[in-house]
């Protein structure tokens, strides 16, 4: 059930952001013939068409936002909850096929943001020099690191997706305990909202007043070798990923106890 | 007969507002049953309890023995009282997602309806109107070969013409054993399908009968009885 919800959820997002990404990708197009044409800096057409370059830009990553929000306000909490929460799926499953779907658009997002930002900016000579340079990178990180330097990598991206994740089920956290007033709901979910970050900090500065892990701060300090303080990095990573995954998973429970048990669609 | 919804002190609370006060009923299989009472009376609260959009302050309410989730959902049909189509699908994508999810669903049945009342399966349904809307509702949750039919409210929206033909409809698409349930205080429209009443006030059950039981014993049609029972 939750490949099939996951293939509506695309499909009612993907009619959006598809169109989107192809605009961008054309217009950055059009920009560079243009001022490939005419190199004289600042031509009008040029102008115009950077223009409206950037205006997409701009309306994709507004519209990854309003999206996150959308699909799950309006798909589950206004009537269309009346057929979504009705089908014979799992409350919870609602939530992670439009969190994943919601993390698909904003990496998308992103890698089209960045291939559009080549496509303009990009010299003859330029992808040659670029590949060189990773490789360079790779070869100096993995001398100084050796294997570590996968560990590490891995907990970036873990950290990366993780937070992604989190700042985006804090938003359904909101909107949900929202849905619990019966008047100004959009004003207690923006209330939710501050509260839950505000909370989310205040617990982050907590747990790292404990003695330990203040201690493993005092270390960083003290030196200044990266390598040396390459195991000390990996774990405040590490310390970090798991803290905001229980965070995360904290939301995903009232969210989910909320839809489950607390639901009152007007 | 085996039992297809049950009530044992059901009660739900909005705050301080009392919905539906200590219900207790029972509704037996292979029957149209009408769900009467006065607007505000407790009847959408009862149906979306059934249908797990709400969750009993105490008490509970049981389908085919089982608390409301994802097994009765399989087996219950609801037309809510909402339009709640999206605004992007068009007919056949809509029918498409009930054929996805629901093992029940017959899409040939779907599409003969649409042709006997003039919908296009291409339309989008942002460009519908309401009733039109209310249509497409209502022949979804027809195709399905449900035990339980929920109708909340089935013809209130509609002109009288298609107001003849849901109410065929709906006799003519459910099996012997399946139940439906229509919530109504349009009570005339429907009484001649009814085989079974149950009267709700200020969320209180104040009568249940057959029908048959209504015009031998008091000599009188189910509208009449309940302009008695509901004067104010």
């Amino acid at each position: 059930m939750l490949r099939k919800l996951l293939k509506y959820e695309i499909k009612a997002t993907g009619r959006i952001f598809l169109p989107l990404f192809l605009a961008l990708l054309v217009f950055a197009g059009i920009t560079r013939v243009i001022s490939d044409i005419s190199p004289e800096t600042w031509s009008t057409p040029a102008n115009i068409s950077m223009l409206i370059y950037i205006i997409i830009m701009v309306g994709m990553f507004v519209m990854t936002f309003t999206m996150m929000i959308q699909r799950f306000h309006k798909n589950l909490l206004t009537d269309e909850g009346y057929l979504m929460l009705t089908l014979p799926v799992k409350p919870w499953k609602h939530i992670v096929s439009k969190l994943l779907v919601s993390m698909l658009w904003i990496i998308t997002s992103g890698i089209a943001a960045f291939i559009s930002i080549l496509i303009i900016s990009l010299e003859k000579g330029d992808i040659a020099e670029i590949t060189e340079g990773f490789a360079t990178f790779y070869h100096l990180v993995f001398e100084q690191l050796g294997t570590s330097a996968y560990i590490l990598s891995f907990e970036i991206i873990l950290g990366i997706f993780i937070s992604l994740a989190s700042g985006i089920l804090v938003i359904y956290t909101s909107i949900a305990i929202g849905h619990l007033f019966r008047q100004h709901k959009m004003f207690a979910s923006f209330g939710a909202f501050i509260i839950l970050s505000n909370l989310s900090q205040v617990l982050f500065m907590l747990i790292s007043m404990i003695p330990g892990i203040t201690h493993l701060f005092n270390i960083n300090d003290a030196s200044h070798d990266f390598i040396g303080m390459l195991p000390i990095i990996q774990l405040i990573i590490a310390y970090g990923i798991i803290f905001i995954g229980l965070l995360s998973a904290a939301y995903f429970a009232t969210t989910n106890f909320i839809l489950s048990k607390r639901l009152n669609l007007e | 007969m085996s039992t297809i919804l049950e009530c044992n002190d059901l009660t739900k609370k909005f705050g301080k507002k009392t919905a539906v006060s200590n219900v207790n009923l029972k509704i037996e299989r292979g029957q149209i049953v009408g769900l009467l009472g006065p607007n505000g009376s407790g009847k959408t609260t009862i149906i979306k309890l059934a249908n797990e959009l709400l969750t009993p302050t105490s008490g509970n309410i049981l389908i085919g023995g089982m608390k409301p989730g994802i097994e009765t959902k399989k087996i219950v049909s609801y037309l809510p009282e909402k339009t709640y189509l999206n605004d992007w699908m068009c007919v056949h994508q809509i029918i498409e997602l009930f054929s996805d999810f629901y093992n029940d669903f017959k899409p040939t049945k779907a599409y003969e309806m649409l042709k006997n009342l003039n919908i296009d399966a291409n339309d989008r349904l942002k460009t519908m109107s309401k009733g039109t809307k209310e249509k497409v509702q209502l022949i979804l949750v027809m195709s399905r070969e449900a035990e339980l039919y929920l109708l909340d409210e089935p013809i209130g929206g509609v002109d009288p013409a298609a107001r003849d033909y849901i109410l065929k409809t709906i006799l003519s698409n459910y099996n012997e054993n399946a139940t439906v349930i229509i919530s109504t205080h349009l009570i005339s429209d429907i009484e001649n399908i009814l085989d079974y009443v149950v009267f709700i006030n200020q969320g209180q059950i104040v009568l249940t009968s057959s029908v048959d039981d209504i015009r031998a014993e008091n000599g009188k049609s189910v509208d009449v009885l309940f302009r008695e029972v509901f004067k104010c």
